[in-house]
C-alpha cells in the first residue's frame, strides 16, 4: 500500500475508449487500469493484458475432487469396512460415479471462486479507492499512474484530446485495505485538481 | 476473390475412386466367399456387416440435416458460413436409405434369421415372448415404417435444401427475410418432429434393438441418436477442415471450428452420460433378462471392444477436446473427428454383432472393406453435392452474423 | 474485436425503448431504492403466513412422528417425495438458463437469468426440506455425512442412490449459489455506488466485496462465469439424473426403466421454465420491467416449453410401449392396469393432458406471444409436472406384488398439505425479499448486449444490413485485424 498520483479520464463511449487506450499505450504512459460498468469485449486485449489462467486452476481443483472421492470410497469399501451391498463387488465403480462427479464439480467450483476472490482481492469489508462513482454505472474510467517523469497536466490534456468527457488528477491510496463504504472514501485529504 | 464453387481436386478424386474400388472389390469378394457360403456364420457375417454400416452411416448423414434444422429453430447464426457442408452431406440420406432398404428387404423376407430372429415364423411359434411382440416386430410393419421414415427425412431435407438455394439469388428486403426465415422454421420443425418420431423412438427399436429380440431398454433410441449425432458433427467438421485447407470457405475461421469442437465435446459427454445411465441402471438392478445384453459384451468375447468403445468415444475426445486451443487446431480436430466417426462405427459394431453372431464374430478384411466402401461413397456423393451449389449462400439473412462470429 | 456492432434484423430487440447505459441502471435499481408497493407487502405477508403454517406442520410431524402423515404401507413415499422431486425439478431452470443457454449463445437469457437463478436456489432450499423431514428422526440427519464416528466406524452407503442425492443436492445448491452470487457482485457494486443512506452504503458495501470494475477483474470474472457455466451444465443434468436413479435403480415395475435419467432432466427443465414464466410475467408487470423482459423473451421460453414438453411426451409413450414390448407381466400390469386405469387413473390422464397435450398449443405463434394464455399454461404445466411425480411414486407403490399388500386409497393429511404449502411460503418469502433487495435483472449483462440488441441501436445497423456481403466481410474482417492485436508498439518516451 502506498499513496500514488493518478490521472483519470472518463469516457462514455466504447468507440472513443478503444482508440484512446491505443493512443495512451503508444505514448508510453503507464496505464494502471480501465474501470468499466460491464465487461467490454476485447478491452483486455486492447490494453495488452495477458489471458487469465483461472480455468487451469479450476481443472486442478476438479482433479483434486475426483481423486479424493475415488480414493476415499475405495478405501472405505475395500479396506476399512467392506460390506456386501446387494451382492455387488466391493470395488463397485459404476455406483461411485455420481458421487465422484459431484465432488469434482464441487471442488472445481468452490476452488475457482475462492481463487477468483483471492486474486482480485474481493471479500466483505475490503475497500479500495474508487476513481469515479459512475464507473459502475455508465462511464469507462481510464486511470494512468504518474511516474516521476510524468507531467500530469500535459497528460490530462492528452486524455481530453483523446475524447475524455471528464478528467482529473487524484492522489490516493493504491491497493486495498479493510474498510467500510459508509465512511468517506477519501483517505488522503489532498484536494482533487479538477 | 472467393472460391465459391467446389471442384474435386485430382487427389480427392483419386482417393474417392480408390476407396470405392477397394470397397467394391471387397463387397464382391465378401458376397462370393461369405454371402454365398454354405457356412451360416459367414453368411450372417456378410449381412450383419452390411446392416451395421448401412444403418450407422444413414443415421450419421441424417444427423447433418438434424443439425441444420435445430440450429434454424434456435435462430443460430454462427453455422451459416459453412452450412452448405451439412447440406451436402444430407443429400446422402436418400442414397443410403435406398441401400439400407435393399439390405432390410433381404433380412426380413430372406432365409437368414440369425440377425432378426423374430422373422423366423417357425421359431416364433415356440417363443411366447416373440409371439407377443409380433404386433410390432413383423416384417410389414418394419418395412412400411422404415420406408415412411426414410421418405420423411429425404423429403423434408430436400425442402430445406431447396429453401436454402433461394438465398443464393438476390439480397432480401427485411420483410422478405422474415418470411424466408419463417418458411425455413416451418420445414425445420416438420423435419425435427419427424426425426423425433423416428430416430428418437421407433427406428432404432426396429433396426437395431430387435437384433436382441428379447431384450429391451427404453433408453436405446436416445442412445443411438447421441451416438450418430456426435459422429454427424465430426463428419461435418472433417469436411469443413478439408475445404478450409483447400482455400474454400473463406469466411470460416477458427471461431467456427471451435464451436464445432464444442458440439463434438458436449455430445461426447452426452453420449457417455446416456451410455452410463443405461449401463449402470441395468447393472444395478441386476435383472437377468436385462443384464444378458451386457453379459455377452462385457464378460464375453466382446470385452476388448466394450472397453475400447469407452476409450475411443469418451476418454480420448473428452481429454483432447477440453482446451480451447485444441478445438481451434485443424490437425487435432481432424484427428478427433476421424477418431469419433470410427469410434461410433465400432459402437454400432458392438450393438449389432453380439446378437447376430455371438462368439463367431470377426473384425477383419470384410468389415474394414465395407467401411472403406462407405467412406468412398460419402466422399463421392458429398463432393458431387458440394460442386453443385455455391459453397456459401451469400444472401442468407443470418450469414453476416456468421462472418463476425466469435466463439 | 470489432467496434461496429451488428446482429441480424431477424432478431427481435432484447431491450425495448431508447435506452442509455444510465437508463438501464436506473430502471433496474430504482425498485431497490424505492419503498415497496402495497402489493409487495400483501404478497410478502401472505408468503410469511404460509411459511408459518408450514413451520407448524413440520413441528407436528417432528414432535408426533411420521404417523402424522398418511404415508403408509406400501406407499412409503407420498406427498413428501413428490414435492421434493417437483421442487428440485423447478430448481433446474435457473442454472439451465444461465449455463446451457450461455453456452448455446441464446442472447435472450440475459433478461431472465438473474431471477431464474434466484428462483433455482429457493426451489432447491424448498426441495431439501422434504427428504430431511422424511427421515423422521430429523435430529439424526447428520448421519448422512461421511465423518469418522463411534458407530463402527460405520460409513454411509456410497452405493445408495439416496446417498448420491445428498451429494448431488448439496453440491447443486452450493454451486448455484456461487454462480448466482459471483454474477451479482458487480451489480451490487452498482447499487452500492448509488446508495444514498448510510446503512445501505454499509450493507451493499459489504455485499459487493469491494468490486471496482477493473478490466483485469472483468476478464477473470468472465472466465469464471464461463467455467462455472461449463461445470453447471453437466451438474444440472446430474442432479435430476440422480433423483431419477432413486427410482430407476430399484426393481419396482414402473420405476426401473433406463430412459428415466434424460427424461427426468427434460421434465425438470419443462417445469422449471413454466415456473420462471409464472414469476416473470408477474414480476415484469409489478416492477415495470416490460422493456427488459419482452414478448420476445416470453416467446423464447414458450418454445423451450413446447420442446421439452414434447420430449417428455416422447418418453411417456416410450415407457408405455416398452412396458408392453418387454412382455414382462409386472411391467404391463404396472402401466396398463395400475397406472392408466385403476383408482389413480385420473392422475395419469391429468398428467398427460397438462404436460403433453396442452403445451402443443404453443406451436402457434399467436398463443406463444399471448401473455394471459402463457400465464395459464405455466400454471397448468406445473400442475401437470406435480402429477407426473405423483403418478410415478404412488401408482407404482399402491399395489405390491401380493394383493394382501395393496394399499387403501392414499389421501394426504392436513400436515402433509401444510408442509407443502409451507414450502410455497418459504419460496415466495425468499423471492419477495430478493425482488426488493437485489437487482432482479443482471445489469452489467444487459449493458453488455445493449448496443447490439437494444431496440434503438438497431437502426444504426441498417446500413450494414443492406451492404453486400462481400463488402461487409471485407470491412469487418479488415477492421478486425486492426484491433485484434493487443500488442501496440509502445514508444518509450514518457513526456517531460
Amino acid at each position: 500500500m502506498s499513496v500514488k498520483k493518478f490521472v483519470v479520464g472518463c469516457f462514455d463511449d466504447e468507440k472513443v475508449l478503444f482508440p484512446a487506450v491505443t493512443k495512451v499505450r503508444k505514448a508510453g504512459y503507464k496505464l494502471q487500469d480501465v474501470y468499466t460498468p460491464f465487461p467490454v469485449h476485447g478491452l483486455d486485449k486492447a490494453m495488452g493484458l495477458r489471458d487469465t489462467s483461472l480455468h487451469t486452476a479450476g481443472f486442478i481443483f476438479g482433479l483434486i475432487g475426483t481423486t479424493t472421492a475415488v480414493t476415499f470410497m475405495s478405501w472405505v469399501f475395500t479396506k476399512d469396512w467392506p460390506v456386501n451391498i446387494g451382492g455387488k463387488p466391493h470395488f463397485a465403480l459404476p455406483a461411485w460415479i455420481p458421487i465422484t462427479f459431484e465432488l469434482t464439480v464441487l471442488c472445481a467450483a468452490v476452488g475457482m471462486v475462492l481463487t477468483f476472490c483471492y486474486i482480485c482481492q474481493l471479500a466483505p469489508f475490503i475497500k479500495k479507492h474508487h476513481f469515479h462513482p459512475r464507473a459502475t454505472d455508465d462511464l469507462f474510467v481510464m486511470v494512468i499512474e504518474c511516474t516521476s517523469k510524468t507531467n500530469e497536466h500535459e497528460l490530462k490534456n492528452f486524455l481530453d484530446a483523446a475524447g475524455a468527457i471528464e478528467s482529473n488528477i487524484q492522489v490516493v491510496e493504491d491497493g486495498w485495505w479493510i474498510g467500510r463504504y459508509d465512511r468517506d472514501q477519501q483517505l488522503y485529504k489532498e484536494p482533487i485538481v479538477a | 476473390m472467393i472460391k465459391q464453387h467446389f471442384e474435386a481436386s485430382a487427389g480427392y478424386r483419386k482417393w474417392t475412386l480408390g476407396l470405392l474400388a477397394v470397397g467394391g472389390l471387397i463387397l464382391v469378394l465378401g458376397f462370393i466367399f461369405l454371402g454365398l457360403s454354405k457356412d451360416e456364420h459367414s453368411q450372417t457375417r456378410f449381412w450383419a456387416v452390411l446392416l451395421q454400416n448401412s444403418t450407422y452411416f444413414l443415421l450419421v448423414v441424417n444427423a447433418s440435416m438434424f443439425f441444420i434444422c435445430v440450429t434454424c429453430l434456435a435462430l443460430g447464426g454462427w453455422q451459416m458460413a459453412f452450412r452448405r457442408v451439412p447440406e451436402a452431406i444430407s443429400t446422402l440420406v436418400p442414397v443410403f436409405s435406398g441401400i439400407a432398404l435393399v439390405i432390410f428387404l433381404y433380412l426380413i423376407f430372406g432365409p437368414n434369421h440369425h440377425i432378426y430372429h423374430w422373422t423366423d415364423k417357425g421359431h416364433i411359434e415356440h417363443d411366447s415372448i416373440l409371439k407377443g411382440k409380433s404386433g410390432f416386430l413383423n416384417p410389414w410393419f418394419f418395412l412400411i415404417w422404415s420406408i415412411v421414415a426414410m421418405g420423411m427425412w429425404s423429403w423434408a431435407g430436400a425442402k430445406m435444401r431447396q429453401l436454402s438455394s433461394e438465398a443464393d439469388e438476390r439480397p432480401m428486403e427485411n420483410d422478405e427475410a422474415k418470411n424466408f426465415h419463417r418458411r425455413n422454421t416451418v420445414w425445420a420443425a416438420i423435419f425435427t418432429v419427424a426425426f423425433g418420431l423416428t430416430v428418437g423412438s421407433t427406428i432404432p427399436w426396429f433396426w437395431l434393438m430387435s437384433i436382441d429380440a428379447h431384450w429391451y431398454s427404453t433408453m436405446y433410441s436416445w442412445y443411438t441418436f447421441a451416438s450418430t449425432f456426435v459422429s454427424g458433427m465430426a463428419l461435418i467438421a472433417l469436411f469443413v477442415v478439408y475445404l478450409k485447407n483447400r482455400d474454400y470457405l473463406e469466411w470460416v475461421n477458427q471461431e467456427h471450428l471451435q464451436d464445432l469442437g464444442k458440439f463434438m465435446f458436449a455430445f461426447t459427454i452426452f453420449w457417455t452420460y446416456l451410455w452410463y445411465s443405461q449401463f449402470m441402471l441395468i447393472w444395478y438392478a441386476n435383472i437377468p433378462e436385462e443384464t444378458i445384453y451386457f453379459k455377452v459384451r462385457m464378460h464375453g468375447p466382446y470385452r476388448a471392444i466394450f472397453f475400447l468403445n469407452l476409450i475411443l468415444n469418451f476418454v480420448l475426445p473428452f481429454l483432447l477436446l477440453m482446451t480451447r486451443g485444441s478445438k481451434r487446431n485443424y490437425t487435432v480436430m481432424t484427428f478427433l473427428a476421424i477418431l469419433i466417426v470410427f469410434g461410433h462405427w465400432l459402437d454400432f459394431y458392438q450393438m449389432v454383432m453380439p446378437g447376430a453372431l455371438g462368439e463367431h464374430y470377426s473384425l477383419g478384411w470384410f468389415e474394414f472393406g465395407i467401411l472403406a466402401l462407405y467412406a468412398g461413397l460419402i466422399m463421392h456423393f458429398v463432393g458431387k453435392a458440394l460442386a453443385k451449389k455455391p459453397l456459401v449462400s451469400v444472401n442468407h439473412p443470418l450469414l453476416k452474423e456468421s462472418i463476425i462470429h466469435h466463439a | 474485436m470489432s467496434l461496429t456492432k451488428y446482429e441480424s434484423q431477424l432478431r427481435e430487440p432484447l431491450v425495448d425503448g431508447k435506452k442509455t447505459y444510465h437508463d438501464v441502471t436506473v430502471d433496474i435499481v430504482h425498485t431497490i431504492e424505492a419503498k415497496p408497493t402495497r402489493l409487495w407487502y400483501i404478497g410478502f405477508y401472505v408468503a410469511v403466513a404460509l411459511l408459518l403454517f408450514g413451520v407448524f406442520s413440520v413441528y407436528m410431524e417432528v414432535v408426533y412422528g411420521i404417523g402424522q402423515w398418511n404415508v403408509n404401507r406400501t406407499i412409503g413415499w407420498g406427498w413428501d417425495i413428490t414435492n421434493f422431486v417437483w421442487w428440485v425439478g423447478i430448481g433446474h431452470a435457473g442454472t439451465l438458463i444461465s449455463a446451457i443457454l450461455l453456452l448455446f449463445r441464446q442472447g435472450w437469457r440475459t433478461g431472465v437469468n438473474r431471477a431464474a437463478e434466484a428462483m433455482t436456489i429457493f426451489a432447491v432450499m424448498c426441495a431439501g426440506q422434504f427428504p430431511i423431514f422424511h427421515m423422521g428422526r430429523v435430529w439424526m440427519a447428520f448421519f448422512t455425512m461421511p465423518y469418522p464416528n463411534t458407530r463402527g466406524p460405520l460409513w454411509p452407503n456410497f452405493n445408495s442412490p439416496l446417498m448420491w442425492d445428498v451429494f448431488a443436492i448439496s453440491t447443486y445448491f452450493t454451486v448455484s449459489l456461487l454462480f448466482w452470487y459471483s454474477g451479482l457482485i458487480p451489480d451490487l457494486a452498482t447499487v452500492r455506488d448509488r446508495a444514498k443512506t448510510k446503512l445501505r452504503k454499509y450493507l451493499y458495501g459489504i455485499a459487493a466485496f469491494g468490486w471496482t470494475g477493473s478490466t483485469k477483474h472483468w476478464q477473470r470474472h468472465e472466465s469464471l462465469s464461463l467455467v462455472l457455466a461449463g461445470l453447471s451444465t453437466p451438474l444440472v443434468l446430474s442432479v435430476h439424473t440422480i433423483v431419477s436413479f432413486d427410482f430407476a435403480t430399484s426393481v419396482v415395475p414402473g420405476w426401473h426403466t433406463t430412459i428415466f435419467p434424460p427424461y427426468f432432466v427434460a421434465g425438470a427443465i419443462f417445469s422449471g421454465f413454466a415456473m420462471v414464466q409464472t414469476l416473470m410475467l408477474i414480476m415484469r408487470k409489478v416492477m415495470g420491467l416490460q422493456d427488459y423482459i419482452t414478448l420476445g423473451h416470453i416467446e423464447a421460453m414458450n418454445k423451450v416449453i413446447v420442446l421439452t414438453g414434447s420430449i417428455v411426451g416422447c418418453a411417456y409413450l416410450t415407457e408405455l410401449f416398452m412396458a408392453w414390448y418387454s412382455m414382462v407381466p409386472y411391467e404391463q400390469a404396472a402401466f396398463f392396469k395400475f397406472r392408466i386405469a385403476g383408482p389413480y387413473g385420473w392422475s395419469y390422464w391429468l398428467m398427460m393432458t397438462c404436460n403433453v397435450i396442452s403445451p402443443q398449443l404453443f406451436w402457434f405463434r399467436k398463443l406463444r406471444r399471448n401473455i394471459a394464455f402463457t400465464f395459464i399454461m405455466s400454471i397448468v404445466v406445473n400442475i401437470g409436472m406435480w402429477f407426473e411425480r405423483f403418478v410415478i411414486i404412488v401408482t407404482s407403490l399402491y399395489r405390491d406384488y401380493l394383493p394382501s399388500s395393496w394399499s387403501p386409497y392414499y389421501r394426504p393429511t392436513i400436515w402433509e398439505v401444510g408442509f407443502y404449502l409451507g414450502t410455497f411460503g418459504l419460496f415466495f418469502t425468499c423471492f419477495f425479499l430478493f425482488a426488493k433487495y437485489f437487482p432482479v435483472i443482471a445489469i452489467a449483462e444487459i449493458k453488455a448486449v445493449l448496443k447490439t440488441s437494444g431496440e434503438s441501436y438497431k437502426d444504426e445497423m441498417a446500413p450494414l444490413e443492406v451492404m453486400s456481403t462481400e463488402k461487409f466481410a471485407h470491412e469487418m474482417l479488415h477492421h478486425d485485424e486492426h484491433h485484434r492485436e493487443g500488442d501496440v508498439h509502445v514508444v518509450h518516451h514518457d513526456k517531460h
